[in-house]
């Protein structure tokens, strides 16, 4: 790998880490095409990249969230037993699968993502109302209000379901799958968009660490690829997660959503 | 609905705060270790060229204990240790769990850890 290529690896898991922070992203959605479209790495060994930006994202993004005590834990970790078990066959499945037919299926996930960000503008621009009647209590403090909010959750099995899927997806195409599981715990669970977003984020690694050995083990994984993409996307994310308490712009999500789009039609033709 | 996720109990502090701390370490020992691998790669390139095959598993843990830390080792022992910081936090959860008692999601958090565990054994006999 040449120093320019190094470089350009390096800023392109940044801006992929920041924008993935600020859109509510896990980062491989834009990683991925980054490696394919500009560095032209192979769709197996992209994927493998992703994952591990993933488990970085997450593992710094949960530690946070963890302290702040806005994750679910207890609800995390009774949808990670559906989640991992999706990601193993997910990743399983991917090393049978051609590279060509992975980059289809990456393009129609592209196009379902921007879709999923454009109704999510309409979708959460009014108030929360909050569960008082479910299971799995739990508390937050907001932030922005300072207030203290109580919260239950409803339809466990349903989540399950979608977590289920969002791990498939993950395992198979590198990425965390935290765009199905926010909605899915938002509305058919109930739980508050801060809190979902938190238990999400805290899932996504644990579920990219359980396909993450098969790419390992398939070689799919290039040390220098991995660690500078990496080591990108988390001083990336990092920086995302501090400007994103300053900015909250919908219109920055509907140019991502345009752009999404975009790739996503460029990889289906190539 | 099972009992177990009817649960009542709202305090789960000590699992939150174990796990946010080996989380936390976790990230910056991996960090450190493919930072370190970049930099060594960048004075002495020649294993990096000589670089053809990922190594199994037990090659990176061997060659740590060994003391060899060539850049392509550190670099796949950071990303090793990354891999596992998920697993971590799922045994974290379930020392958090113990300590409150909680038995229902120390079920629930082993079971996480048993289908992780499977997937590692699966990838150890893929590479035979």
């Amino acid at each position: 790998m040449s120093i320019f290529s190094f470089i350009l690896l390096l800023a392109g898991g940044f801006v992929a880490g920041t924008f993935g922070a600020l859109l509510g992203l896990g980062g491989g959605v834009l990683l991925i095409p980054f490696l394919i479209l500009v560095l032209h790495i192979p769709m197996h060994q992209a994927i493998a990249t992703s994952i591990i930006a993933v488990i970085a994202t997450s593992s710094a993004g949960a530690a946070m969230n963890l302290e702040r005590r806005i994750v679910h834990m207890r609800l995390g970790m009774l949808l990670e037993i559906a989640t991992v078990t999706g990601a193993i066959l997910g990743g399983i499945t991917a090393n049978y699968l051609s590279a060509s037919l992975l980059v289809k299926l990456f393009s129609g996930l592209l196009f379902l993502v921007a879709l999923i960000m454009i109704w999510r503008i309409h979708r959460y621009s009014g108030l929360e109302t909050v569960l008082t009647d479910g299971i799995l209590p739990g508390t937050f403090t907001d932030d922005a209000s300072g207030t203290s909010v109580t919260y239950t959750v409803k339809n466990v099995p349903a989540t399950m379901l979608v977590s289920l899927i969002a791990g498939n997806v993950s395992g198979l195409l590198g990425v965390g799958g935290g765009i199905f599981k926010v909605p899915a715990m938002n509305i058919l669970s109930g739980i508050p968009m801060k809190a979902a977003t938190a238990t999400s984020n805290f899932m996504i690694g644990v579920t990219a660490a359980a396909s993450a050995f098969i790419y390992f083990a398939h070689g799919h994984l290039h040390p220098i690829i991995a660690s500078t993409a990496a080591l990108g996307v988390l001083a990336g994310s990092m920086t995302g997660v501090r400007i994103g308490r300053k900015i909250r712009s919908n219109f920055l999500t509907w140019i991502f959503a345009f752009v999404l789009l975009g790739i996503s039609l460029q990889l289906y033709l190539r | 609905m099972p009992d177990f996720i009817s649960l009542s109990k709202t305090t789960h502090h000590d699992a939150e705060r174990w796990t946010g701390r080996v989380l936390r370490i976790g990230v910056w020992v991996s960090a450190g270790l493919m930072t370190a691998g970049l930099l060594t790669a960048a004075i002495d390139s020649s294993t990096i060229i000589a670089f053809s095959s990922n190594p199994t598993l037990n090659n990176v843990v061997m060659q740590m204990f060994s003391g060899s830390f060539d850049p392509v080792t550190l670099m796949f022992a950071g990303l090793v240790f990354l891999m596992f910081t998920p697993i971590l936090r799922v045994i974290t959860a379930i020392y958090g769990f113990s300590r409150e008692r909680n038995w229902h999601f120390v079920v629930v958090s082993s079971v996480v850890f048993i289908l992780l565990a499977g997937e590692i054994m699966y990838s150890l006999f893929l590479k035979g």
